[in-house]
Formats: structure tokens, sequence, C-alpha cells
């Protein structure tokens, strides 16, 4: 159940979190889903990488192929999952192939 | 430590449809105080091992769930590592015997995980990892890919290899009976399973199982007792982002020098080990972490053969969570179990010649807990 202090307390700083380009240290792709994300199965998820050590895990969108270890992605704001009934919308950080990389 | 293993009993792990929390506890526990033939009126404390009765089945306050069962008025916790919940509370169990308060303890590790859907239950186990992963949609499945993903790379590890380690752990399992998935499998049967997360298939994964371990642990000196000569926990960060290296879990190094240490043993003096393969890629890693090969060597050390059972390191003869099953916080009391019986001399059809000394190395979350025990004829 995610509840709208939650979300504030995840959200309140997401906006220094975006445009940031980083690199994928590795990846996979999810067929079976926890509750909430099933719909997008499947779906990639990596662990990306911007100044060493400084890492996070995201889902990958906008990507029409397999991610590579060493792609440049950057940060995004997306709709986490999908609430259920009475739960408010969750948004949050997630990564997509950096256009200026080609 | 003068610490040692009176009894042990499990139920059969698998999808046990007929069975509740409760029954699989109260079948566990008994057949461990049969084995021991300890009257169960000398038990002074309980420790019971659980991650998701609390989640699954509305039941908190384990502890009193089993007294009750035993008809014990004994002090009773519940003790919560995710997949290291056993081998936490068997630590926790012989700190009470070393302390002098208690002389006989039962501890239990139960988990009833096949109600749920399978949506569901990996919902509930990611209660395992962080927040951060939990929106990430990641699962357990997705964690260890992400680091399987990464030795590929860096080592070269092939999927073939990651195979093999779930093939041997199938043909360790059609030797017990106990086992959830009692028959063997071939390297083309688990590369072609439908795929859970990339570079998993189904194979590659250990299955949501019910079932429950329990053991006798007394300071007494007891006929053919088993001793345990070593028990070490070490924790790292609870998320995959926050670690040096996506390649190794140096939980694992840390937790076996130490349970070596204190048994006064090295690795040569092992002759058989249980070791937490929640997926192929951690069981390969465990080898490499625990120092029986190099690091990147563990794919190629594993499909040598030489941790098949006959050969010169026995690896998971239970069949590992793999293939014995992986209700999970009866895995860590199961891997005791497993050993207290080749050191017993017991493990019949799977027995490893004579077998002195044995490892347990038990995982919770991506590595953020590790339990090592050693165990001595």
């Amino acid at each position: 159940m995610n509840s709208p202090v939650q979300n504030w307390r995840l959200t309140k700083n997401i906006h220094t979190k975006v445009g940031k380009v980083g690199v994928v240290v590795s990846w996979t792709k999810v067929y079976v889903a926890p509750s909430g994300f099933e719909h997008e199965t499947p779906y990639y998820v990596a662990i990306v990488e911007f100044t060493k050590g400084n890492r996070i895990t995201a889902q990958v969108v906008d990507c029409e192929s397999d991610p590579q270890i060493g792609d440049k992605v950057v940060t995004v704001i997306r709709r986490i999952g999908k609430p259920k009934a009475a739960e408010v919308i969750q948004y949050g950080i997630k990564v997509k192939p950096n256009a200026k990389q080609k | 430590m003068k610490v040692t293993i009176a009894g042990i009993g499990m139920t059969k792990f698998g999808e046990l449809w007929d069975k509740s929390v409760f029954d699989l506890a109260e079948e566990a526990s008994s057949r461990a105080i049969e084995d021991s033939k300890i009257d169960s009126k000398k038990i002074e404390a309980v420790f019971v091992a659980n991650m998701l009765a609390s989640k699954l089945d509305g039941q908190d306050h384990f502890g009193a769930v089993v007294t009750s069962i035993l008809g014990l008025s004994v002090p009773a916790v519940r003790v919560e590592g995710a997949c290291a919940s056993g081998g936490l509370a068997m630590h926790a169990a012989i700190l009470a015997i070393m302390s002098g308060m208690y002389e006989t303890v039962l501890v239990l590790g139960v988990e009833k995980m096949t109600d749920p859907s399978s949506c569901e239950i990996t919902t509930a186990l990611m209660g395992a990892g962080s927040e951060e992963e939990r929106l990430s949609g990641l699962t357990f499945p997705a964690l260890y890919a992400l680091m399987a993903r990464a030795h590929m790379e860096e080592f070269g590890t092939t999927r073939e290899q990651m195979a093999e380690v779930a093939v041997k752990n199938h043909f360790h399992a059609s030797l017990n009976q106990h086992a959830h998935f009692p028959f063997p499998i071939s390297v083309e049967k688990v590369l072609r399973s439908p795929s859970i997360s990339f570079p998993f298939t189904l194979f590659d994964s250990s299955p949501i199982s019910d079932g429950a371990a329990a053991v006798i642990l007394t300071k007494k000196s007891v006929k053919k007792g088993i001793a345990i000569t070593g028990s070490a926990v070490a924790t790292d960060t609870i998320g995959l982002t926050s670690r040096k290296s996506l390649i190794t879990l140096a939980a694992t190094k840390i937790a076996s020098r130490k349970a070596l240490k204190q048994a006064g043993i090295s690795l040569s003096d092992i002759d058989v080990l249980e070791v937490h393969d929640c997926f192929t890629i951690a069981e390969i890693m465990a080898m490499e972490d625990l120092g029986f090969c190099e690091k990147g060597e563990g794919g190629a050390f594993i499909a040598s053969g030489q941790t098949r059972l006959g050969n010169k390191m026995p690896v998971n003869t239970s069949g590992g969570l793999k293939a014995c099953g992986h209700p999970v916080a009866a895995t860590g009391i199961k891997q005791i179990v497993e050993i207290t019986e080749q050191l017993r001399g017991n493990a019949l059809n799977r027995q490893v010649r004579n077998a002195k000394v044995g490892l347990t190395h038990n995982v919770g979350g991506t590595g953020a807990t590790v339990v090592v025990h050693v165990l001595t004829k």
C-alpha cells in the first residue's frame, strides 16, 4: 500500500535527479514481475553508474533493443508501476538511451 | 564452542497443498525431538526462523506458535534475516547455549510459500531487497541476473556453465527422498526452459517451496553427536548499488574466514558442503568467494565435475536450493540437517565417503547477510 506521505518522501528531491547521464554497468530483462509491474513485462532494469561508485537501479524505457554494458543513458521521470484502486500514482526515476550519444 | 547437534528432522520439501505452515512446524520439530531421543520437556528455549508467515498467513508471534504446538512454556523467539533466517536462528541458538543460560534448545526453520500466486510471492520476497530495488520493478531472479550479467561480461562465464550447476544439483536431488524435484535434468532442458529474467531461465532458479527443518542443540555429551565448531555471520549493504563489486559477496568471504578460524581448519579439511544456490550464478560465486577456486573460474570449476557426488569435493548433496527446494527460512536449517546426515554416515545413496568435516553457507537477500557454519564429526 503506497500512501501520499510515502510518495512525498520518495519524490521531494526528484528534480535534482533528472537529466543525469550515466553508463549501464549491468542489465536484465524481467519476464516474471512483482505486483504492479505485471502489465509491463518483459521490461529492462539496469544498474547505472554516474560518477565512480554512484549507482542506481532503474527501469530502462524507450529502448528498442537490448541495452549493452557501457551504453550511455539519461535519467527521466516516469510513472512507477500501476497503483491499486485506492493508491496514489507513484512517480520516480527511470533511464532512457541518451540520444546525444548518437 | 561446546555445542552438539543431538537431533535432526525435516519434512519433505515441495508443493505441500495439504499442509499448513503450522503442520510443517510440528512435523519437523517432532522428528528432530524423536531423533535426539531427548525428552521434549528438557528443551529450554526455542528459536524459530521464518520470513513470510507474517505477510502470507497473517501470523506474527511465531515463537509462541511453536511452543504452543509442542506444549512447552519456555522462551521462544522468531529470527528473521530473509533467506538466511535459518542460519541466523542457528547462530542465535548457539550463542544462547554458549552463554550458559540453556543446556538444550530447539531450532526450527519453516516456510509455507506455494499458496499465493507467483506474482504475490515474487513481491513478498522483495522484502529482502532495498526500497530502490522494489521501485525499479526488480525481483530476486532479476537481482541475481544483474550479478550474472556482470560475471559473464568480466570473466566470460557461459550459460552452459551456469546450467551445469542446476544439472548437478538435480542429480543429487534424485537421490534425496525429501527433495522438491527428485529427478535429473539436462543442460538443454535448462537452456530451453522459459525465461524468468535474462540471462536466467526457470531452471536457473530455485523453486517456491513449502517445508520445514529442525535441529536439537545441546551442550551435553551425546552419543554420535555432531559438533558445531564454527558459527559466523557477516553483513553487507542491503542494496546492490552500494557494493564495490557485483561479482563477489564480500560477506561470504568475511563469514567463511571467521568460521574456519574458529574451527581451526583450512578449506582443504572440508569433505562436503552445502552452499546457497538460490540461482545458478550464486553457486559459482560461492565457490569463488569461499576460496575453492580463483575469482572468475567458478563456472569452469563446476563444469569440470569436481563438485559432483563421487568426485573430489561434493557440493549440495541434498540437491541444494535449486532441486531440494527453497522454503526460505527452512533452507539454512536444512543445510545443517544434510551435513549432519553426511557426517553421521546416514546419507544412504548420496553418502560422501569418510566425511568428517562439513560446511554450510546460507545467504540472505543478495548477500546482505551471510551465515557460515562448520560441523565436525
